[in-house]
């Protein structure tokens, strides 16, 4: 009985519900940006990573995009935090959480640029040579053509990217920052309930509802394209 | 018009063109057959550089559309270091320029005199290939159209995004053109839902769209059904009864005959025969164009 009332007591105690929510408040803040910065950046690295000029002012970029996505997707997501936070940002008083969104936007990028570069190559050749055939800029072309076909392919994947980094973010803790996975071992500790699996669970089921929404939001999106080409 | 010279491609170590020259004159309606390999479709994608020349250039109405070729210029090759080089150790002027150009003796660095050479030819000829390609339509084997667009996006975008046109000009065009092949009621539909032989027309169309000066049909009937190849030549004679011109790839040998004013043979890299129809089948003189005649027809 005792793990259901510390499970009430997650919620009525005021002290508990204000932890839980200050780290579900973190994690929350920390996905969307790491989400947002992951996406520009990705889109970002995705089209220098397609660029085929020859241009050398094109080639140092590419070269840097390469190596970005080589390094971020060989190394593990808590040395990269660590190297954020103890060694790039470590300066007294720079914020946490920004900090975190940079770390965690840095990592998802690589992985949202494999997914949209793959997208694009998706699309097939023809598609691309008909648009420059018309005398339509490779840019436009992209734009107009093969972008709009290439999202369809790329939801889903960024979907799962976005609901793995939701995940991932629970390793801030080893930081030291109060996200929703520290609060829940905050509350279970010895000072509060002395025991860890009313609160583990109560952040286990709002991690779970955090992923389910979005992935019914990705569906959502992903039959509204479909649907928009009457395929 | 269109006018092709010295071409050679490589893939990276396969050589498909070995010096091709090819002029195409206003009017003419000049169709390429070859076996398949041959480098048919590589040429005719060279002519709106789908694909990049290796050496050699092309022209349209007068104007470069690829870099210059120093090869193609003796000023050129005159200005370089290896010309230098080779008079100062006792070659003619002719001897030298004959060597480079048989040896491919020409470096990426052949210093500011040479570049200033190319650097006028460029400032004097050089037309951006985006507007060359609004002069020359290109019809695909595979159709391609555009899969996100409907029928009649396809056929404004470009026109209206380019600047030639107004939307309502566009859509006035697109609605003529969609009557004309009696494809009007399939204006709002996309790519998806049309038959072979409807896209291919649309195709051909979004080409028309743009008023271009030439159009370029690459194996345009090869990917459709045996029933719906009529409706799509049908409508590429019409054109060609227009006065288009044309460079059609094609292994319709028929067609071919009928609408050809000038017949390519291709093979192996080069261009092995050429003549008007008639005499192109009548009296075939390449060995290899006898025994491919001997074969297709
Ligand atoms: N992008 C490419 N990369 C490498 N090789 C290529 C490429 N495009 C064409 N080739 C090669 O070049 C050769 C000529 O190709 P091309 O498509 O011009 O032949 P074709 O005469 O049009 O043949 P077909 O009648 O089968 O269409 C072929 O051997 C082909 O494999
Ligand atoms: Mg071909």
């Amino acid at each position: 009985m005792k793990f259901f009332n510390d499970i009430i007591a997650c919620f009525t105690n005021g002290k508990y519900l204000a932890a839980m929510l200050d780290g579900l408040w973190l994690t929350f803040i920390i996905s969307l940006g790491a989400a947002l910065v992951g996406l520009v950046l990705g889109t970002l690295v995705a089209l220098v990573g397609l660029s085929k000029s020859k241009h050398p002012l094109m080639m140092i970029p590419r070269a840097i995009c390469n190596v970005y996505v080589t390094v971020v997707r060989g190394t593990p997501m808590a040395l990269q935090l660590f190297i954020m936070a103890f060694v790039i940002f470590a300066i007294r008083g720079f914020p946490q959480w920004v900090t975190a969104i940079i770390a965690f936007g840095i990592n998802s990028g690589a992985y949202i640029a494999e997914n949209i570069r793959a997208g694009i190559l998706s699309v097939d050749i023809g598609q691309t040579e008909a648009g420059r055939a018309l005398g339509l800029t490779s840019g436009t072309t992209m734009l107009k053509i093969v972008i709009p076909q290439a999202i369809k392919n790329v939801i889903p994947s960024i979907g799962n990217e976005i609901i793995a980094l939701i995940k991932e973010t629970s390793i801030v803790s080893m930081i030291g920052m109060y996200d929703l996975t520290a609060a829940a071992k905050d509350v279970g500790s010895g000072q509060n309930l002395a025991s860890y699996i009313a609160p583990m669970t109560v952040a286990a089921v709002f991690y779970l509802i955090i992923v389910y929404a979005l992935t019914f939001v990705v569906k959502k999106i992903e039959r509204r394209l479909r649907s928009g080409d009457k395929r | 018009m269109i006018s092709v010279k010295n071409i050679y491609k490589n893939f990276e170590n396969v050589s498909v063109l070995r010096g091709v020259s090819c002029e195409i004159e206003k009017g003419e309606r000049v169709v390429i057959i070859g076996p398949s390999g041959s480098g048919k479709s590589t040429l005719l994608r060279c002519m709106n550089l789908l694909e990049e020349p290796t050496y050699g250039e092309v022209w349209l109405d007068g104007k470069l559309v690829t870099d210059p070729d120093p090869y193609l210029h003796p000023d050129a090759i005159r200005a370089s270091k290896t010309y230098a080089s080779l008079i100062a150790d006792g070659l003619t002027d002719d001897e030298a320029i004959k060597k480079i150009k048989k040896e491919d003796l020409l470096q990426k660095r052949e210093g500011k005199q040479m570049k200033a050479v190319l650097d006028k030819i460029v400032a004097e000829h050089h037309l951006d290939i985006n507007i060359a390609r609004r002069k020359m339509g290109m019809v695909f084997q595979q159709f391609n159209l555009f899969n996100n667009l409907t029928v009649m996006e396809n056929l404004t975008l470009a026109p209206v995004h380019l600047g030639l046109k107004t939307k309502e000009e566009a859509i006035e065009t697109a609605t003529a053109l969609l009557h004309r092949i009696g494809l009007y009621d399939k204006k709002d539909e996309y790519p998806s839902r049309l038959s072979g032989g409807q896209k291919q027309r649309i195709a051909i169309i979004r080409a028309l769209a743009m008023n271009p000066d030439a159009i370029l049909f690459d194996e345009p009937t090869s990917a459709l059904d045996p029933e719906m190849v009529g409706e799509v030549l049908d409508l590429i004679r019409e054109l060609a009864n227009e006065g288009m011109t044309m460079v059609i790839v094609t292994h319709e040998m028929g067609f071919a005959h009928e609408v050809g004013t000038r017949i390519l043979f291709v093979d192996e890299g080069h261009i092995k025969e050429e003549a008007p129809p008639d005499e192109f089948f009548k009296n075939p003189k390449d060995v290899r164009l006898k025994e491919f005649l001997s074969k297709v027809l």
